[in-house]
């Protein structure tokens, strides 16, 4: 589903070269569950930008379902965006000025659809997410655990091939996160391919498999099986 | 490029004062420069409409004898005699008024001896038999004048010649049917006059008056020591003549006064003088109107620039969601279009109220709804160039601003 292979990202200056990923490898099938973990600056959330084609990278190879995506073109781009990732940002990203229907209207309008299906499409994710009561009110009327069950809507409405969630509890509070957690682990046990970059060892100990990230490489530490939280999170920090 | 009018109007709803502003800002200004640009029209039009004569190589000269009142006409037959020997001159005469001069006489016509009401306005331009040829003006029908026809008339006496010339307009008001040729007017009660020949047009000495096509040419030399010539010069020789004139006045009789600016002048000066506050005006409100879009446009590209600034985050979403940079073009084009539209429409009504109100206290014109449509269609199409820098940079705009804090 998504395989990085000797992918580099640097970050050019008249007098520095930085290194944001180098060799990073990755390889996540249909259907997993990963969380990407690692301190902060470590390369997880370029590795993620790059995941979702939200920026290019400068060396290596990307295949997402089985394309190549290092030569599209930007509208090329937009459209793998669109039809196969769906995106749940960690401060949820809604658009203020529209409601819930209008906000998980927005991916679909881009790809051209039809009212109609637009309309059956919306109300199926924010049933899915418990909030087709909320539809007419405004991301500001709604609680932070709320506002991210619908950008989950959003980004289920499309029925992407791939769900990127950036730190998705970052911005909630511990029962809100406990929440949206459950929400993501029902979906992924629909079949939904979910990679999850975190830095809460809490939560990526509930994904099926742990990527963690070290100064822009990959250190798979899913040889070790792991049975509960706390364990796994003490080996991260080991 | 994915129009998207409701989610479009959804969102302005919630910006309501900066998007009533611009709206405002698009009605005023579309009230005030149809209404402007229909003024401008009116002024062009008023500077460019015929006199009736054939305006090249026509130079108009103003002249005041300094001496007795009794030699007046002598010199005056001297100065047109002397005009028209100078090399390159065609015709010339001397007259009391001529069109865009504007000062002249004018009288009551009437087609009966003593009726005293219902008398038809003419200006009065005295000429002579080579008056038609200096003017350029067409003869309809009848007759020009012959020198023996040609009277003095004294400062104190109301002009009544047996004959007079008389414009189209004149004898289609006067004489419906057709048949003003030989018909007897009165210019002075008790004073007939015969029509003898029909121009086709000729307008009166000013720019103002309510029949501007009604002018009698009477062949009359006026005993006045205030005198105007025309001279009419071959193709070419506009220049030579123009500059031989003095000369040759003041060669034949040095007792007389050629004003410095208005004595000699050509047709061009003539007109241009009449029309110098029409053009001032149309160049007035042209510049309000280019300064009143400037400001329309300035004022759209400032509130395009500050909503692309404060949603550069929310750009970068809809680019993470699937928007391509046609969609972001669009979407802000397609904002400042709906606003604009709701401008003119506000605009629209306020144009032709204003207009209204300029017809009522002005007695101007009514606004064409051409005016209305083509200031619709500016500051529509204004809005749309003045939207499309900040656009365009809301289109650059990186979906990765949408993992930003």
């Amino acid at each position: 589903m998504l395989k990085m292979t000797h992918l580099a990202k640097v970050y050019r200056t008249e007098v520095v070269e930085t290194y944001a990923l180098r060799d990073f490898n990755i390889d996540v099938k249909e259907g997993e569950f990963v969380a990407v973990t690692g301190p902060s600056g470590s390369g997880k959330t370029t590795f993620l930008t790059i995941a979702g084609l939200l920026e290019t990278f400068t060396g290596g190879e990307y295949h997402l379902d089985g394309i190549e995506v290092s030569q599209l073109n930007d509208n090329a781009r937009s459209k793998i965006r669109n039809e196969k990732i769906g995106f749940i940002f960690q401060a949820f990203n809604l658009i203020p000025d529209l409601n819930v229907f209008d906000n998980v209207e927005v991916p679909l309008r881009y790809r051209g659809m039809k009212a109609p299906e637009r309309k059956q499409r919306i109300m199926d994710a924010l049933e899915r997410v418990g909030l087709a009561a909320r539809a007419r009110h405004y991301p500001a009327e709604l609680s932070g655990g709320q506002q991210q069950r619908v950008a989950i809507a959003r980004a289920l409405a499309g029925s992407p091939r791939l769900l990127l969630a950036d730190e998705p509890t970052g911005n909630l509070d511990t029962q809100m996160a406990r929440g949206v957690m459950e929400l993501l682990e029902e979906i992924h046990r629909e079949g939904a391919t979910i990679v999850m970059v975190t830095h809460d060892p809490e939560l990526a100990a509930r994904a099926q498999r742990n990527v963690h990230v070290i100064d822009g490489q990959v250190v798979d530490l899913s040889e070790e099986p792991r049975f509960h939280a706390h364990n796994h999170a003490q080996t991260a920090r080991s | 490029m994915n129009l998207q009018i409701k989610p479009i109007l959804t969102a302005l709803r919630r910006h309501k004062s900066g998007t009533i502003l611009i709206a405002l800002q698009i009605a005023l200004t579309l009230a005030i420069v149809c209404n402007a640009l229909f003024i401008v029209h009116q002024r062009v039009e008023r500077v460019h409409r015929p006199t009736g004569l054939d305006e090249t190589n026509l130079i108009t000269v103003q002249n005041r004898y300094v001496g007795k009142p009794d030699t007046f006409i002598p010199l005056m037959k001297t100065d047109v005699a002397t005009l028209r020997n100078i090399p390159g001159v065609e015709s010339a005469y001397v007259t009391n008024a001529f069109p865009l001069r504007r000062g002249g006489w004018s009288t009551g016509i009437q087609t009966e001896p003593d009726k005293t009401k219902d008398s038809l306005p003419s200006a009065l331009y005295f000429v002579d038999e080579q008056a038609l040829a200096t003017l350029g003006v067409k003869l309809l029908a009848g007759r020009n004048f012959n020198p023996s026809e040609v009277v003095t008339v004294g400062p104190q006496t109301t002009p009544a010649p047996a004959q007079v010339i008389i414009t189209k307009a004149i004898a289609d008001k006067l004489f419906p049917k057709g048949d003003a040729l030989g018909k007897t007017l009165y210019y002075a009660k008790g004073k007939p006059s015969t029509v003898i020949g029909i121009v086709a047009k000729l307008t009166v000495p000013w720019i103002d008056f309510d029949h501007m096509d009604n002018v009698t040419l009477m062949p009359v030399r006026f005993d006045s020591g205030y005198q105007q010539f025309l001279v009419r010069t071959k193709p070419g020789q506009q220049d030579n003549v123009f500059k031989a004139i003095p000369k040759a006045l003041y060669a034949s009789n040095r007792m007389r006064v050629l004003p410095e600016k208005t004595g000699i002048r050509t047709f061009e000066t003539i007109r241009a003088a009449a029309y110098e506050a029409d053009r001032g005006m149309a160049i007035l409100m042209t510049v309000v109107c280019a300064v009143l879009l400037t400001i329309t446009a300035a004022g759209i590209v400032g509130l395009s620039s500050f909503w692309v600034g404060q949603r550069r985050k929310q750009i970068g979403v809809r680019r993470a969601l699937g928007a391509r940079r046609s969609d972001i073009l669009g979407y802000f084009l397609t904002e400042n279009f709906l606003i604009a539209l709701g401008g003119v429409i506000v605009g629209t009504m306020l144009a032709l109220g204003l207009s209204q109100w300029m017809l009522k206290y002005f007695e101007m014109p009514r606004v064409s709804f051409t005016y209305v449509a083509v200031g619709v269609l500016l500051l529509l199409v204004l809005g749309q160039l003045a939207v499309f820098a900040p656009a365009l940079r809301a289109s650059k705009v990186s979906p990765v601003e949408a993992t930003r804090a």
